[in-house]
């Protein structure tokens, strides 16, 4: 992979990668190599973007993509990050990866849902429109907004009987 | 909480310096270690199995009353896992270079160093087990029947014993791909993206 194509077309959307991959990881570790591979998974699939959509939907589509085959692999090599209670099984100095405590709460909340209830809300907390999360993700526009409703009182219930 | 929580995505991130992009020039750091170690762990297992049998063939020999087949064969394996753990040894002293690309790379020339010798080794050994099974098989005939070797099944044997010679390499490749193919067409896709990665 080129500086170039790295500078160019991965760099200013390192945030994105870098939230996403946050969603699916619990330590610092496992987060390098989730963003690692993502970006590697850019370049290889470069010469498939068509520009039917954004660059920026093409790299939200990678990355959740990337991120989701990732966890199923992990999970059936019987790696597992949370215990039986749905608690991460260690809280460690990785889970409050961001300054902000409420971003971390935030997150750790994100990470107690099933992984394609995190790529939904993580979309819809980037401003995504229903059309673009439901092109992204690859489903039907229509009940995303009931679903992302649903999302939102659950995370708001794991943040208030967490951490309240 | 009193914020919600597209305030709290929103507003953490606003000022958020912790969103540090990693290092990619590690790429592939980890994916070498572990796909060496991989192979490691086959070639292992593939030196443990060879063990198991080297001792039962002797065991399993002297229950059918061919002791000595199973001996030999066991002799055979036993000197087969010699060399297979000389070989093995010979990873430690690999170059491991300055990346992770240049590791692989020479493991990569070890891997076709090692094949390329245990071909010519496979042309001998693997007759000389088909030797074996024949000399089982017709003492066991023998014990049976009473009948004795006839020219004619002489020459067949000779003959077979030819075939196999002739298509050992064949045989051990084909042995080898089902063993560790997988493995070694990861090897060569990973070593060819590692490449293509450099070139941009």
């Amino acid at each position: 992979m080129s500086n170039d194509f790295y500078r160019i077309s991965i760099l200013p959307f390192a945030a994105i990668i870098i939230k996403i991959c946050r969603a699916y990881t619990t330590s610092q570790e496992d987060f390098e190599d989730y963003y690692q591979e993502v970006c590697l998974q850019i370049w290889r699939s470069k010469d498939n973007f068509r520009e039917q959509c954004s660059w920026s939907t093409w790299v939200y589509r990678i990355a959740l993509n990337v991120c989701l085959t990732l966890v199923k692999k992990r999970k059936s090599k019987g790696h597992t990050y949370f215990s039986s209670d749905g608690l991460p099984d260690v809280v460690t100095i990785e889970n409050r990866a961001f300054a902000d405590e409420q971003l971390n709460q935030l997150y750790t909340a994100i990470r107690h849902l099933s992984e394609v209830d995190r790529a939904l809300i993580l979309l819809y907390l980037e401003e995504k429109s229903y059309g673009e999360i439901a092109e992204i993700l690859g489903t039907n526009a229509n009940n995303i907004g009931v679903r992302v409703n649903r999302i939102k009182e659950r995370l708001k219930k794991i943040i208030n009987g967490e951490f309240n | 909480m009193e914020n919600s929580i597209e305030t709290i995505w929103k507003e953490g991130f606003l000022h958020e310096k912790s969103l540090v992009v990693p290092r990619v020039n590690d790429l592939y750091n980890r994916k070498s270690i572990h796909l060496v170690d991989r192979l490691k762990r086959r070639l292992r297992l593939n030196l443990i199995m060879i063990l198991v049998l080297a001792i039962l063939f002797p065991v399993i020999g002297y229950f059918m009353q061919v002791i000595w087949q199973g001996v030999a064969a066991s002799v055979l394996l036993l000197l087969t896992a010699w060399y297979n753990k000389r070989q093995i040894d010979r990873i430690k002293t690999l170059d491991q270079g300055a990346t992770s690309f240049d590791y692989l790379r020479s493991f990569d020339r070890w891997l076709k160093d090692a094949l390329s010798r245990s071909v010519k080794i496979a042309r001998f050994s693997y007759s000389l087990y088909f030797l074996i099974a024949v000399s089982t098989a017709w003492s066991t005939w023998n014990e049976q029947t009473g009948g004795e070797l006839s020219i004619a099944a002489g020459i067949i044997v000779a003959m077979a014993t030819l075939v196999v010679f002739y298509f050992s390499d064949r045989i051990y490749r084909w042995d080898v791909r089902l063993m560790y193919g997988r493995v070694f067409r990861k090897l060569e896709l990973t070593i060819a993206e590692m490449e293509k990665l450099k070139q941009g």
